[in-house]
């Protein structure tokens, strides 16, 4: 385990960095952006895997993996389906570049 | 968690950032978003192997279960339902969080040395902490983002709903919500259910109760913030199970997102805490400065409305001179169209523009007409006319809506402009043309108090010489607030009905 005060570290630290990064979007790009950080927001698949496997592992019984399969699944849509659409998305914007 | 695996999350969040900020640019954006997916799944295969779960079966079964279903929505939705869509996998993002939140809380999902480690160190409270708090973000948001999603599909009344005692309650349940949350630092076996369902039961009413009274022009800043929620959530779920990876790109989902809510505040000139707590677009509290204020307005009006007149007068006299010289257009086609009185028409005042701005809205994405105003423009240029569009902020259900169906009727960014780019320029142009706009070019928001549009900026149409309006009918917008330009007397014509049908005629009207 990691000590708390590191994570909230990290935590604040991504905060300001994230912070400064979009500080200039233009309009333009607000959806996509915005679906692009959405599939972002699916990253918690990372800690509904690691969850649910350990409980499989130390055998928690069926019910926790009916939540963590749930959370899984649930992580996976938003996930596959955000960079699906932030992809068709800026596909549009970027065809007659060519 | 060994020094290895922390490295590689330190990089793959650096990757992730990397992917947001190459998204800000349109060149590079395409890149960026794959530079990020690909950051997530190298962190899924690195939770995979440093964990030692590769061999748990009913992992892959619930990722293929998900990246089916996620796959199949993503090509087969319409671009019209993005804003619904993006709300959608918001909302189950968070409640992904919710059930990783719920799982830490009853003590699943720890390895027998993370166990340990909690025991030893005294982490217990903190862990019980953030999995009821991770709980709470992600129930809000997964209800909230359902909500809202039902609204924009029309599922549920657009119009925001105020239920008896709504602030009140609203706060109640964001209360209860704190107090079981915090209740988790101290409680332990049996009460520490009871926090739990506590937790999730008042969150959820909170998500529920907040979001239904949402409505109109505050939609696209509700999906951004509970977009930036989902991410908070996935972080503090990341904080309970000790992942460095979903805490750091969480932070920066829930940062990137929080800021991003600020920039369409801000193009709104709303507070994000009004658009929260004081739900319809209440004038600011501060009730006894706006008098003064008032006055010093009123006095600034009357001398613009003495200019504008002055400028309508010049215009006037400018129209008539281009009615007599359409006149004899008019004469000339005589022979090809008798019928054709003096009067000048829709398509007559687009043949003689040469500059033009089209005004596009959330009923050209309805009526899916995007195609045919990228005619009438390339109609219009082909003509030597001018033609660009202004964006407003907020146009659609989401920011940047209308850019992204323009886009896929292949008009050129650059044609594109913000409204403060554009803004000065309606004045000067020959004819707009607005598409299924309303509530964006509504004057009344300028002193229409009380309403939910009050003084959000809008584009001047109104000051434009001709507009031709290319609406489905006359009813006030999705603020519900009656557009006064639409009665105005001159230069103001009124094509209603399927823009698609609407836009054809126009093209075909255009000597």
């Amino acid at each position: 385990m990691i000590h708390p005060l590191i994570l909230i570290s990290v935590f604040v630290v991504c905060t300001v960095l994230g912070y400064f990064i979009i500080r200039n979007v233009p309009s333009l790009l607000h959806t996509p952006l915005m679906s692009g950080m959405n599939a972002l927001s699916g990253v918690t698949i990372v800690g509904a895997i690691g969850a649910t496997g350990l409980a499989f592992l130390a055998g928690s019984g069926p019910l926790a993996q009916i939540v963590g399969g749930l959370a899984i699944a649930l992580a996976a849509v938003n996930v596959f389906g955000g960079f699906g659409v932030t992809h068709r998305m800026l596909m549009m914007f970027n065809k007659k570049k060519k | 968690m060994s020094v290895i695996q922390i490295v590689i999350s330190a990089i793959l969040a650096l990757l992730v950032l990397a992917g947001i900020s190459m998204m800000s640019k349109v060149k590079t954006a395409v890149a960026g978003n794959l530079l990020s997916a690909f950051a997530m799944l190298a962190g899924v295969v690195a939770t995979l192997l440093f964990t030692g779960v590769v061999s748990v079966w009913t992992i892959y079964v619930a990722i293929l279960i998900g990246a089916l279903v996620g796959s199949l929505m993503a090509t087969r939705v319409q671009m019209i339902q993005m804003p619904q869509t993006v709300a959608l996998f918001n909302g189950l993002g968070g409640g992904a969080s919710a059930l990783v939140g719920i799982l830490s809380a009853l003590g699943i999902g720890f390895s027998a040395e993370q166990q340990l480690a909690i025991a030893a160190n005294g982490y217990a409270p903190f862990v019980r902490f953030t999995a009821l708090l991770a709980v709470a973000v992600g129930m809000v948001t997964l209800v909230g983002s359902l909500v809202a999603a039902g609204k924009l599909h029309r599922i549920l009344p657009q119009k925001p709903l105020i239920w008896k005692g709504h602030s009140l309650c609203t706060l109640f349940f964001l209360v209860l919500t704190l107090g079981f949350v915090i209740a988790g630092l101290f409680v332990r076996g049996g009460a520490m259910t009871v926090c739990l369902v506590g937790t999730l039961v008042a969150a959820s009413l909170f998500g529920l109760w907040f979001s239904v009274r949402v409505g109109g022009a505050d939609m696209p800043i509700t999906i951004s913030l509970l977009n930036s929620l989902s991410g908070v959530a996935g972080s503090i779920a990341g904080m309970a199970i000790s992942d460095v990876f979903l805490v750091a790109v969480g932070g920066i989902v829930g940062a990137s997102g929080l800021l991003l809510t600020q920039i369409m505040c801000r193009a709104m000139n709303r507070k994000l805490m009004s658009i929260l707590v004081g739900g319809k677009g209440k004038p600011a509290p501060k009730q006894p400065q706006i008098p003064v204020k008032e006055n010093e307005e009123l006095v600034k009006r009357v001398m613009d409305l003495e200019k504008k007149i002055k400028e309508l007068e010049a215009m006037v006299a400018d129209l008539e001179a281009r009615v007599k010289t359409l006149d004899g257009q008019i004469a000339g086609a005589a022979a090809a169209q008798p019928a054709a009185d003096a009067k000048p028409t829709a398509a007559s005042v687009l043949s003689a523009a040469k500059d033009v701005i089209i005004v596009p809205g959330y009923g050209m994405a309805l009526a899916q007409a995007q195609h045919q105003v990228r005619q009438l423009a390339d109609k219009l240029e082909s003509r030597g006319a001018r033609v660009r569009y202004a964006i407003h902020p907020v146009a659609g259900r989401m920011p940047g809506h209308m850019n992204v169906l323009l886009a896929e009727a292949d008009v050129d960014y650059e044609k594109l402009y913000e409204m403060e780019a554009i803004n000065d320029d309606f004045k000067k142009v020959d004819a707009v043309v607005v598409i299924g706009a309303n509530d964006v070019l509504n004057p009344a928001a300028r002193n229409a108090e009380g309403t939910p549009i009050y003084g959000m900026p809008v584009l001047n149409v109104d000051e434009a010489p001709e507009v031709i309006v290319c609406n489905y009918d006359l009813k006030p917008g999705y603020a519900g607030v009656e557009n006064p330009l639409y009665t105005r007397e001159k230069g103001v014509y009124l094509e209603l009905g399927d823009a698609k049908e609407t836009l054809m005629r126009l093209i075909a009207g255009i000597a």
